[in-house]
């Protein structure tokens, strides 16, 4: 079973999208901040992380930034969530070397595709 | 509905968080706050919580908070917003009229503020209040990686009290989060300078966190923008090679803005700045 850690601070996205992926067969860890997104990431050391830019603590970019600093970590894909406007997710997932992005709203089986194309690749 | 204002003051840091995270859920920028940024921003911007209103309903419900930072004779207003569920209730309105009674009250003679471009229903609101447009800036990001143009001129770097010298010279309009008042209640501002043996110079005013640098604000005192531009932004990632930036409120014909996107930079988003006479 893969395990995805989902950064996130708003709790009704975080509990929906964490049901609907427990439904498709992941184990989904949750993380409301940065500081415990590392922390958590640095223990469980998850096969994807979800990461949400707007975050209350550091911002999901500087948090890239910690996570890529990490050897246990640097490896792993990381799909940015977001309500910023496509074209500057674009350009943040490319500056930061990211894996892929959604904007917000989107459709859960985008980002269970998202999920799978990471994982597989 | 009858709706009550309250000052701001009455109400815990943590409450005002929690408040302003639930008014920014679908913002069109997400910029959640955590209790030691928003007492920051309160002491950078010298914002007044007794000048700062909560909105709420008469059934007790909390709509929706402004803020207002005080450094006479101008105010500015930020962080407005109401909860999703209860816009187009007069919230906005309520808080914006109470702001710039209390400003006029406390004898302010402009006030200022910030808006994100396209963020429609608050520029309406700010114009219907008698806000007039004056300018365009951006915010820009650069995410860290290694420079390979060469480190050129005779560089100098400034400490804190250096940096805030240099800034006190800056002879154009800075907007409120980078003007000197709110660098000098920060305690991490740092700068550098760079010369060259023709005589070019100039020098960059910053803040320094142990993560990421923000707040830049370039001035060429001799010379091509351009040229003193990249040299100070080598310079600068030269020294904090793994450093991500967060540079706010860049003019949108800011001289030096070729240096920012040759070395990197990108637009996040842009803010119109709106003014109103008391």
């Amino acid at each position: 079973m893969a395990k995805i850690l989902y950064i996130e601070d708003n709790p009704d996205n975080a509990t929906l999208a964490s049901k609907i992926l427990t439904m498709r067969g992941y184990e989904v860890l949750w993380a409301q901040n940065a500081e415990d997104g590392l922390a958590m990431a640095l223990e469980n050391l998850p096969d994807l992380i979800l990461l949400d830019l707007g975050l209350p603590d550091v911002d999901g970019q500087t948090l890239s930034i910690w996570l890529r600093g990490e050897a246990t970590l640097a490896k792993i894909p990381i799909v940015v969530l977001t309500a910023w406007p496509e074209e500057v997710a674009r350009q943040t997932v490319e500056a930061y070397e990211l894996n892929g992005y959604l904007c917000k709203p989107f459709a859960m089986d985008s980002l269970i595709e998202a999920i799978t194309t990471n994982l597989n690749s | 509905m009858p709706i009550e204002i309250i000052p701001a003051s009455r109400y815990t840091v943590q409450e005002l968080v929690n408040l302003y995270n639930q008014t920014r859920v679908d913002y069109l920028v997400p910029m959640p706050m955590s209790v030691e940024r928003l007492a920051e921003y309160i002491n950078a911007f010298d914002v007044d919580l007794d000048s700062s209103y909560i909105a709420r309903a008469d059934d007790g419900q909390v709509l929706g908070l402004g803020m207002l930072g005080l450094r006479p004779p101008w105010a500015w207003i930020t962080r407005l917003g109401v909860l999703p569920v209860r816009r187009r209730s007069g919230a906005g309105s309520a808080l914006m009229d109470a702001m710039l009674d209390r400003a006029q009250t406390l004898g302010m003679q402009e006030t200022h503020l910030e808006v994100i471009r396209n963020n429609a229903p608050a520029h309406r609101l700010f114009l219907k209040k008698g806000f007039k447009e004056v300018d365009e800036y951006l915010v820009m990001r650069r995410a860290p990686h290694p420079i390979s143009k060469p480190a050129r001129g005779k560089i100098t770097w400034l400490d804190r009290e250096a940096a805030l010298d240099a800034l006190a010279t800056y002879p154009q309009h800075l907007t409120w989060i980078t003007a000197l008042d709110s660098m000098r209640n920060s305690p991490d501002v740092s700068g550098v300078r760079v010369e060259f043996a023709d005589g070019d110079s100039g020098w960059l005013v910053f803040r320094y966190h142990k993560f990421f640098l923000s707040h830049l604000i370039f001035h060429t005192e001799q010379g091509s923008p351009g040229r003193i531009g990249i040299q100070l932004l080598v310079n600068l990632y030269k020294r904090y090679p793994r450093h991500d930036t967060y540079a706010e409120n860049i003019q949108v014909d800011d001289p030096h803005l070729t240096a920012l996107y040759a070395i990197g930079y990108f637009d996040n988003f842009s803010r119109i700045e709106m003014r109103r006479k008391m």
